[in-house]
């Protein structure tokens, strides 16, 4: 990170351009993707709390007594009230009373549609803040072109929401940093209530923001010893700020960050500590649902640890991730290689070992690197470590899959976009210097010099630009509507993640791919075993209309007319409840990505 | 001494040379390595995704299948994750619950393996090819088993008042058989389904006989006599006029999802012969499918004999306890 670019005007536009766009994208989508298991949850939550905002603006001091207070808020209250309110609002407003949307279970996904490109939007200026605008922008493609994500950010759920307001809190703590001042630490602040009251993810954040101006605190003295003791070149002017900024940002999160989590949330206004406590009891001691990792089912601990990594490595493109890691390594000779050589050079004793002579050489060497204020690097880099860190713990649950960790992927967008900005750069060198060898081997001039203007032109990062993103479009835009169950070709696709025994679907979501074959072969007011659909996610496709008003979905498949099977290793006892009930192994109807079985659908023959 | 100023330029010249060398070589790298690397990931992104047959696509072994197939050979098909496409092609003709939901191969003389994707079934690995087709992306092998058990009697085959009753031991008790029972099945987490033909016991819809589909330690299926044991005594199924083979060779097992907690007390499946005990399998949690298999000494070879199968447990909560049998 070599610099701070300021931003411009046109890069306002440019990142509601991408928001726009990834919203409109998601928009268009939305309609073929079924209802998942928690959103069916969240919209029945959401409802009691629209009722709420409703009598709050009929009877303001009825609806503000406790009891209807804790009669609304107490549904759902395993998960804050923030999201699920913009759900209730955009519901009662953008739906009930302007007819924005062509079914109802979109207006109830529509917050996180926009929070999620919001959060495009995030990466594309802070990658152009910290680098520059190619950067920014292809960190912002390769995010929005994560096959999971773009799934996840479609939903009414809080996964792609806390993927953004996460974000946004960290990018304040670094303009914090980076600008100083009382308005980003106060934007801090609230950002991490925000935070609070989307998703417990955000308990993570104080750990990347402590950690960060620790480390930043600990490199500064280092460099500062190691100058003052001869051993190193001058380091770049004293941090702006020194300590006083991130304290004054951590700070910020510590007071306002809880008084916004408590005002957002009606639930902890009452009992506020009990309540807390009950809280962070569901999900520290959580249950282990299960899940299917490489042909085993996981049903409690211990939890395998490669679960995390190679997952990601199975759903992330091969092209983001390989841009990730050079990007990695490239801020880590940048920012590391300086303060490490300083403090093997403090620790050399005159004359010492041979060794850490060498150091002390190098240190004396290297030149510090570029100043920055907002430790970027180091912030990103932490962003990745500490949401991954807590796989590697064998206690922490797996199931959810990939959307437990999915807020460490702007960051990793972010490395990856400055990667191919560093690689843009070079790709010009390397294009001049080939044009270069051409002419001196008897090329014309003239053309030769030509195209060396071509090399500094945008021909080069637009063709590069699109090597880069047609992988994660295709995929992504393939993987819909069945992105829990696509992998990347780095395991063989769907078919080789298959074989591998990969999990191939959760949450019930994919009966929104069979609801044509229900809406042609079910029987008038027949009956549907709807497996693993949540019974408000079902409901919520009658609402919209995919779904025949007449059909009706039970919770047995005994006297059903047709069962419903999402597969999942665990559950394949529901498929043998069919067989037995319906004299059939043979499913009437299959779905699934690649030749892939993912829903199959058993008639009943005797009806 | 004179310093080695030339030695020094010369030095930082060649310095230079080799970081301009460098910046060339990964100027190429990114201008070459770059595309490279996207061009062939989605190049590997569209093969990977049309690599496998689609769904309708499996109906086009049918043929192959059917002239290959000889009566009584099992079905298998590589990879497993592939087998509802092959089922719902097939059909339940050529691929019955029966054997779906096999208690193992050792029965079948031969297997014919539908495979795509290079993969092979685990559980054909000792039989030997002895013919082979292919048919676009389908690879069909008959392939023949070098020791087939010869079975006399599948008991799971005759649970009905034919050949079979039921009674409970304590208080003692007949259990009625009712053809048309209703069907009741446990939904998302509960009990496998209860067929519509049963023996039905006294103390509610758990305590009956009838033949089912569990899930084993793997999720695989296994067809078995539901005999869940009664809080006191023992459930008894008897069958008679069954002609006998050597041994009496059997699998037993409950509901994964039950049994994998490793909460419950042991489960008992005692076999007697004629009234005489020839064997006993206690089947603790967390055996998964386990395999008995008891010999049977002079009654070896028998036209006829009347075979009991008694299970009982200490504690009968949540004892989904399943067995099959026969005799070879």
């Amino acid at each position: 990170m070599k610099r701070s670019a300021p931003l411009a005007p046109s890069d306002g536009l440019i990142a509601l351009a991408f928001a726009a766009a990834y919203v409109a994208l998601l928009l268009a989508t939305a309609g073929d993707l079924g209802y998942a298991r928690d959103e069916g949850f969240y919209f029945f939550a959401a409802n009691r709390y629209g009722a709420w905002f409703q009598a709050l603006l009929d009877a303001p001091r009825a609806a503000l007594d406790p009891q209807s207070v804790d009669a609304a808020w107490s549904v759902n209250h395993e998960h804050p009230g923030l999201i699920k309110s913009l759900f209730a609002l955009s519901n009662l407003v953008l739906q009930k009373r302007l007819g924005l949307f062509a079914v109802e279970g979109t207006s109830y996904r529509f917050p996180a549609m926009v929070l999620s490109g919001v959060g495009v939007a995030l990466v594309y200026l802070w990658g152009t803040q910290a680098r520059d605008r190619l950067a920014g922008a292809s960190a912002a493609a390769l995010f929005a072109m994560l096959p999971r994500y773009f799934y996840q950010a479609h939903l009414a759920c809080f996964d792609a929401p806390i993927v953004t307001v996460w974000a946004l809190c960290a990018y304040a703590y670094w303009r914090s940093l980076r600008d100083g001042g009382a308005l980003w630490p106060v934007l801090t602040g609230v950002a991490f209530g925000l935070a609070l009251d989307t998703k417990h993810n955000s308990w993570f954040l104080p750990i990347v923001c402590v950690s960060h101006a620790v480390g930043m605190e600990v490199r500064d003295r280092i460099v500062a010893r190691a100058s003052a003791a001869g051993a190193a070149p001058a380091a770049s002017p004293a941090r702006a700020g020194g300590a006083r900024r991130p304290l004054a940002a951590l700070a910020a999160m510590a007071t306002i960050g809880p008084l916004v989590f408590y005002a957002l949330w009606p639930w902890i206004w009452r009992d506020t500590l009990p309540r807390l406590r009950e809280y962070a009891s569901f999900h520290l001691n959580h249950e282990y649902y299960n899940m299917e990792f490489l042909g085993r089912n996981y049903w409690t601990p211990p939890m395998p640890r490669a679960y995390a990594p190679v997952m990601t490595a199975a759903t992330v493109p091969l092209v983001t991730l390989c841009l990730f890691a050079a990007g990695l390594c490239a801020a880590a000779r940048e920012r590391l290689l300086h303060p490490l050589a300083c403090a093997a050079a403090r620790l050399a004793p005159e004359g010492g070992r041979l060794a850490l002579a060498a150091e002390r050489a190098l240190a004396a060497r290297l030149r510090p690197p570029a100043d920055d204020p907002g430790g970027t690097a180091l912030l990103w880099f932490l962003a990745i470590a500490a949401v991954y860190g807590a796989w590697f713990s064998p206690s922490t649950p797996i199931f959810g899959g990939t959307k437990h960790w999915m807020t460490a992927y702007p960051f990793i967008a972010l490395f990856a976009g400055a990667a191919f900005s560093a690689a843009v750069r070079r790709a010009r060198v390397g294009l001049r210097a080939l044009l270069l060898a051409r002419r001196g081997s008897g090329a014309r001039a003239g053309v030769a010099t030509r195209a060396a203007a071509l090399a500094r032109g945008p021909l080069v990062p637009a063709l590069l630009g699109a090597a880069v993103i047609a992988a994660p479009i295709a995929e992504t835009l393939h993987a819909h509507p069945w992105a829990l169950s696509s992998y990347t070709p780095l395991v063989g696709g769907a078919p080789g993640a298959a074989n591998l025994g990969l999990n191939r679907t959760f949450w019930g979501y994919t009966t929104g791919a069979v609801v044509a074959y229900l809406n042609e072969h079910v029987p008038p007011r027949g009956t549907v075993y709807i497996h693993d659909t949540a019974g408000p996610a079902w409901e919520m496709l009658l609402r919209d209309g995919r779904l025949r008003k007449d059909i009706r979905g039970v919770g047995a498949v005994a006297g059903a007319d047709f069962a419903l099977y999402h597969h999942e290793k665990h559950m394949l006892g529901q498929a043998y409840q069919a067989w037995v009930a319906f004299g059939t192994t043979s499913p009437d109807h299959i779905a699934g990505p690649d030749g892939v079985p993912v829903i199959l659908v058993y008639r009943n023959r005797a009806r | 001494m004179i310093p080695a100023k030339p030695r020094e330029t010369a030095s930082a010249a060649g310095e230079a040379t080799s970081a301009r060398g460098r910046r060339r070589a990964l100027g190429l790298l990114a201008l070459l390595g770059l595309p490279a690397l996207g061009v062939g990931e989605l190049v590997a992104h569209v093969y990977f995704s049309e690599r496998a047959p689609d769904f309708d696509a499996w109906r086009e072994v049918a043929a192959p299948l059917a002239a290959m197939k000889q009566p009584g050979d099992l079905v298998v098909v590589a990879p497993g994750w592939a087998d509802p496409a092959a089922r719902r092609a097939l059909g339940d003709e050529l691929m019955p619950l029966r054997d779906a939901a096999r208690p193992d191969e050792s029965r079948y003389a031969a297997a014919v393996e539908i495979s795509v994707l290079g993969q092979r079934a685990e559980e054909l690995a000792g039989f030997r090819e002895a013919a082979r087709q292919e048919r676009g992306p389908f690879v069909l092998r008959r392939l023949v088993n070098p020791s087939p058990a010869r079975v006399v009697y599948d008991f799971v085959d005759n649970v009905a008042p034919a050949s079979a009753d039921v009674r409970v031991t304590d208080p003692p008790a007949a259990c009625r058989w009712n053809p048309r029972a209703r069907i009741a099945a446990g939904g998302l987490g509960g009990n496998p389904t209860f067929p519509a033909e049963r023996f039905e016991c006294p103390g509610g819809p758990f305590f009956n006989v009838g033949v089912t589909v569990i899930a084993d330690e793997e999720f695989r299926p296994r067809r078995c006599i539901w005999s869940h044991p009664p809080k006191d005594g023992e459930i008894v199924t008897r069958f008679r006029g069954v002609p006998l083979g050597s041994v009496i060779r059997g699998h037993a097992g409950m509901y994964w999802m039950i049994e994998r907690e490793r909460r419950g007390a042991p489960v008992t499946l005692s076999v007697r012969v004629d009234g005489e005990a020839v064997g006993e399998a206690t089947h603790a949690d967390g055996d998964g499918w386990a395999v008995f298999e008891f010999p049977l000494g002079a009654h070896a070879g028998a036209a006829e004999a009347e075979v009991e199968f008694a299970v009982r447990s200490a504690d009968y909560t949540h004892r989904h306890y399943c067995f099959e049998a026969d005799t070879r």
